[in-house]
């Protein structure tokens, strides 16, 4: 119920009514937030004023005992043109509460005549050093407290002794209090700044968040200097610049929204987003932007004030951090001589040493692999030495040995972001520059590119610990990789095109990359990998979302422009992580589930169609592009008619999994064949000996290979065999040393191959090597019992029978399986051999007697190798 | 008014959704579903796990058309969702008594 309207009253809606018109005005005129939110602070005011002195005293600064006050956003004369006005009276004594209280009754009264919605607080003093454990809101508002008028000693005391004693007793709770509240906000809002339609005030990175800042700024500088902080030292001197600039921005577009919608709407809404763009509100020299480039404004501004706001309630609350809480082992995580950790904020004991790349990269390899987070000073100390750090070029090797090890620690995602934040990525990699806060407008998109690559690498990253049952596939998916890094590359690099001039953003992703090349030391074939996965990282979603997935002819279009399995695995885990870093609700689960069943049968089709899918010079015109591509890698005095004529019927997962570098060397070593029967070529590639074999096909090559390096205790992780048209077989076994027999006595070398030789020459008979190794494994138990199946199939292959078998792994396995199947009269035509845990997949193609296998000779095999396996 | 429902192949969705934006019906409710009618589903294996392939994907479009736009709405799926397939799917059309805009609460065809 209002009051009875007064010629004051009256007067008064006049001047509000004149005085919020011209500061609209204005701020139509300049977009200047900052001044029309002070403006509308003191036309307040003075309301306040004239109404005291019609209701309280003629003179107000005659007042004894009673002091208006300003609090919250009014207290820091930041009063948007439509926020809540937050008025104190505050009282010496309960005497001069009970003499003011019709008076303050009817200056609340009439101010919400005037329709402005005040919440009226009569406190007393003696309240305000007490931290209110049921509204620490209230607590909070009176940090901003302002004198407006009245007793003015009054107002002293309670700023200089009562707010500093309630600090002081209660500060670290009233901290608590905060950064509870924020971190309820911050999980409302979906913990991430990047919305497609935040809002201005509550959204992680908003105007909130700034002033969280603020107070925990003001408290901390009363706890340790006994003072309240001032704009100039609140916060350390490079954060305020970004701080005073973001204030900008937001109170600017928070002030637009208020004209624009009359209420207390925050809501940054797409079509005000344009609005505010074609006006350049913020903007220096408001000059007109297209929205995504203004939107790309706001998130570089949120992101300083979302970065500084945490960073100040980590340092402040070390022990209460959620993400302390969140890692597991805390205690044992490992110490680093070179960092110090308050909380999860790591600080550099010598920044100097900041300079030396190495050291740099230190930084980001321990956050990466321990998931703490950089202290402030740490950031700011990197952001000042990258110049220095930058003055010789990096080497290649070393900056992808530590890219590398980031990218594949868990907390690669975290790492990354702090790379980015502290500038350091966009230094290494300036391409990546044209992604940093970039906006996709449409309403699928939710988050920024650069946001978005990284919660891409996220999402791989947290299959380590799947939570619904559809990650589980993918989950296992992702043991299986030889390359995990080539992965976590692609992603990082596969979107930057959309930040640049290029109509196609792939084409512009695939530009940047071969730039992103030159200052890494990656191998030819993994580049091409790298390549592959930018290029086509939305080939699986287009199948999935676009074709028939049960249609064959799909699962073979697909197949072909996959290639092999391993880049089948990795484009299948790559368009799991890029789908669900659209959108929370982008990966359903109908949507993984399809994605799975696509990888399924496309996986399938690649394993079981080698026998139709094979290399003819003749036939497929499309196979001379092979011949094209390694041709020039020959030596000299070799033609093509030859190189076709070695390619002449091998596979062509055979031509996709080698580079043309290594197709050529097997040909080198076919034409040697002429002058010895065997040609081998052992290479170590990381911890995986990668061993070649060519040879005139025989039997018991396969079983007489595997035998050998079983009987040396290697560990066979994975073979392929196959043979072009002339019967030359190419076999190519992927194996561990456990021992470490090749590695301590490099000269082993030469015995190992030679003991290859023999054995496929006959001049040793394997099994004599194999007797001593199965009696050194006879009495070791499997860590897992895996129960053997064997499955063949009559119709994938219009030459062989395909033959399945999941097995248990264990030494000497595959040359028993050889061997057996020589022994049975069986051909090899083509084998693929993988292992995951102490599981064998093993498939071969065989033939018996030329021809396919008929059904009782199949189960016949099937008794034989579960007999002698 | 009648309801339609359909049930169609997902890779064809985007153009049946596309070609009824054509003859003007633009309101729809699109639900990714799984089933299987005649065309039952399989099993897959993979690395010697079998995977059960029973209920396949499909795309559960549903709108509430006045009648006049009921005919050009089903021949446009008709034409646009069959690829001479099993598993094309299967259109649903029932009668509706009332329709009505929660915002203003008008009721009938112009709530549509």
């Amino acid at each position: 119920m209002g009051i009875p309207s007064t010629p004051l009253t009256v007067a008064l809606r006049d001047l509000y009514g004149e005085e919020f018109a011209r500061i609209e005005r204005e701020f139509r005129a300049t977009s200047n937030g900052r001044v029309a939110t002070e403006c509308r602070a003191s036309l307040l005011d003075r309301i306040i004023l004239d109404l005291s002195r019609e209701f309280l005293e003629p003179q107000p600064d005659q007042l004894k005992k009673i002091s208006l006050v300003a609090l919250g956003g009014y207290g820091r004369k930041e009063l948007f043109p439509h926020s809540d006005i937050d008025l104190m009276f505050l009282f010496e004594d309960s005497d001069a509460e009970r003499r003011y209280r019709e008076g303050t009754q009817a200056i609340g009264r009439a101010l919400w005549d005037l329709r402005l919605r005040v919440s009226p607080t009569p406190r007393l003093l003696s309240e305000c050093e007490k931290f209110q454990r049921d509204n620490p809101e209230f607590n909070i508002a009176a940090l901003d407290s302002r004198y407006i008028g009245g007793d003015r000693e009054l107002f002293e005391r309670l700023r200089h002794k009562f707010l500093p004693r309630m600090i002081d007793a209660a500060g670290s709770d009233l901290l608590r209090d905060i950064s509870e509240l924020t971190e309820q906000r911050h999980r409302k809002e979906g913990d991430t700044i990047f919305h497609l339609e935040p809002n201005l005030k509550n959204s992680p990175g908003g105007l909130r968040d700034y002033h969280v800042a603020w107070w925990v700024g003001l408290i901390s500088k009363m706890q340790k200097a006994g003072r309240w902080a001032t704009q100039e030292d609140v916060w350390p001197a490079n954060a305020r610049k970004d701080m005073d600039s973001a204030f900008d921005f937001l109170a600017a577009a928070r002030c637009f929204l208020h004209f624009r919608r009359g209420r207390d709407d925050n809501a940054l809404s797409y079509e005000l987003q344009a609005a505010a763009a074609a006006r350049g509100i913020g903007v220096e020299n408001r000059r007109a932007l297209e929205p995504a480039e203004w939107m790309r404004i706001y998130f570089r501004h949120a992101r300083a004030v979302y970065a500084l706001c945490t960073q100040l309630l980590d340092e402040a609350l070390p022990s209460s951090s959620k993400l302390r809480a969140r890692l597991q082992g805390w205690k044992s995580r490992r110490a680093h001589p070179g960092f110090s950790l308050a909380g999860v904020r790591l600080s550099v004991l010598d920044p100097a040493s900041l300079r030396e790349p190495q050291r740099l990269m230190d930084v980001f390899r321990y956050v990466a692999s321990q998931g703490v987070k950089l202290s402030r000073e740490a950031e700011d100390q990197i952001r000042e030495t990258l110049p220095g750090a930058f003055q010789s070029p990096w080497d290649p090797a070393a900056l992808w040995s530590n890219l590398r090890e980031i990218l594949l620690a868990p907390y690669a995602a975290e790492a990354l972001r702090a790379m980015h934040s502290s500038g350091l990525l966009v230094r290494l990699f300036p391409e990546f520059g044209a992604v940093d806060s970039l906006v996709m407008r449409d309403y699928y998109h939710h988050y920024t590119v650069d946001a978005h690559s990284f919660m891409a690498i996220e999402n791989i990253h947290r299959l380590r610990s799947p939570e619904r049952d559809w990650e589980r596939p993918f989950a296992n998916l992702f043991t299986e990789l030889e390359e995990p890094e080539l992965l976590f590359l692609s992603l990082l690099f596969h979107d930057v095109g959309k930040g640049m001039a290029c109509e196609d953003h792939v084409a512009g992703s695939l530009q940047a990359i071969e730039r992103v090349f030159t200052r890494l030391d990656l191998k030819p074939d993994q580049a091409d990998t790298v390549r592959f996965l930018i290029r086509d990282h939305l080939a699986m979603s287009a199948s999935l979302l676009r074709r028939d997935i049960f249609d064959p002819g799909t699962i073979r279009a697909f197949a072909e422009q996959v290639g092999t399995p391993e880049r089948l695995k990795l484009l299948g885990l790559f368009t799991y992580a890029d789908i669900r870093a659209v959108n929370p609700e982008a990966l359903t689960s109908w949507k993984a589930e399809s994605l799975w069943q696509l990888y399924v049968l496309t996986s399938n089709y690649l394993s079981r169609s080698l026998d139709e899918e094979r290399f003819h010079a003749n036939a497929e015109p499309a196979d001379l592009q092979f011949v094209d591509r390694i041709f020039p890698l020959l030596a000299k005095g070799a033609s093509r008619e030859e190189l076709a004529s070695f390619l002449e019927g091998l596979p062509r997962r055979y031509l996709f999994a080698h580079s043309a570098e290594e197709i050529a060397a097997h040909f080198e070593m076919a034409r040697r064949l002429k002058e010895k029967d065997v040609q081998l070529r052992l290479e170590l590639r990381g911890p995986i000996y990668a061993l070649t074999l060519l040879a005139t096909d025989r039997p018991f090559l396969f079983a007489g290979v595997s035998g050998t390096l079983a009987s040396w205790g290697m560990d066979i992780w994975k073979a392929e065999a196959f043979a072009n048209a002339a019967g030359v077989v190419v076999d190519t076994f992927h194996f561990t040393d456990p021992h470490k027999t090749l590695e301590l006595n490099p000269s082993e070398l030469a015995r190992l191959e030679k003991n290859i030789e023999n054995v496929l020459s006959g001049a040793i008979p394997v099994e004599t090597l194999m007797r001593g190794r199965d009696a050194a494994h006879s009495n070791s138990q499997p860590k897992v019992n895996v129960a053997t199946q064997i499955r063949f199939d009559d119709g994938s292959s219009p030459h062989s029978t395909l033959m399945e078998i999941v097995t248990q792994d264990r030494p000497g396995l595959l040359f028993r399986l050889g061997s057996t199947l020589a022994n049975f009269g069986c051909n090899i035509e083509v084998a693929l051999i993988d292992t995951e845990g102490q599981r064998a997949l093993d498939t071969f193609y065989l033939t018996f007697g030329g021809a396919k296998l008929t059904p009782d000779t199949q189960e016949r095999l099937r008794i034989r190798l579960l007999t002698e396996g | 008014m009648m309801r339609i429902e359909a049930i169609i192949q997902p890779s064809r969705f985007e153009s049946v959704k596309e070609a009824l934006h054509q003859i003007g019906v633009e309101g729809m409710t699109v639900s990714e579903v799984r089933g299987h009618g005649r065309q039952k589903g399989h099993t897959e294996t993979y690395r010697g796990r079998e995977y059960e392939v029973d209920l396949l994907p499909k795309i559960k479009i549903e709108m509430v058309l006045p009648f006049n736009l009921v005919d050009g709405a089903v021949q446009t799926i008709l034409k646009t969702a069959r690829t001479g397939k099993i598993g094309d799917g299967k259109i649903f059309l029932s009668k509706v008594d009332e329709a009505i805009r929660i915002r203003d609460e008008e009721r009938g065809e112009g709530a549509l």
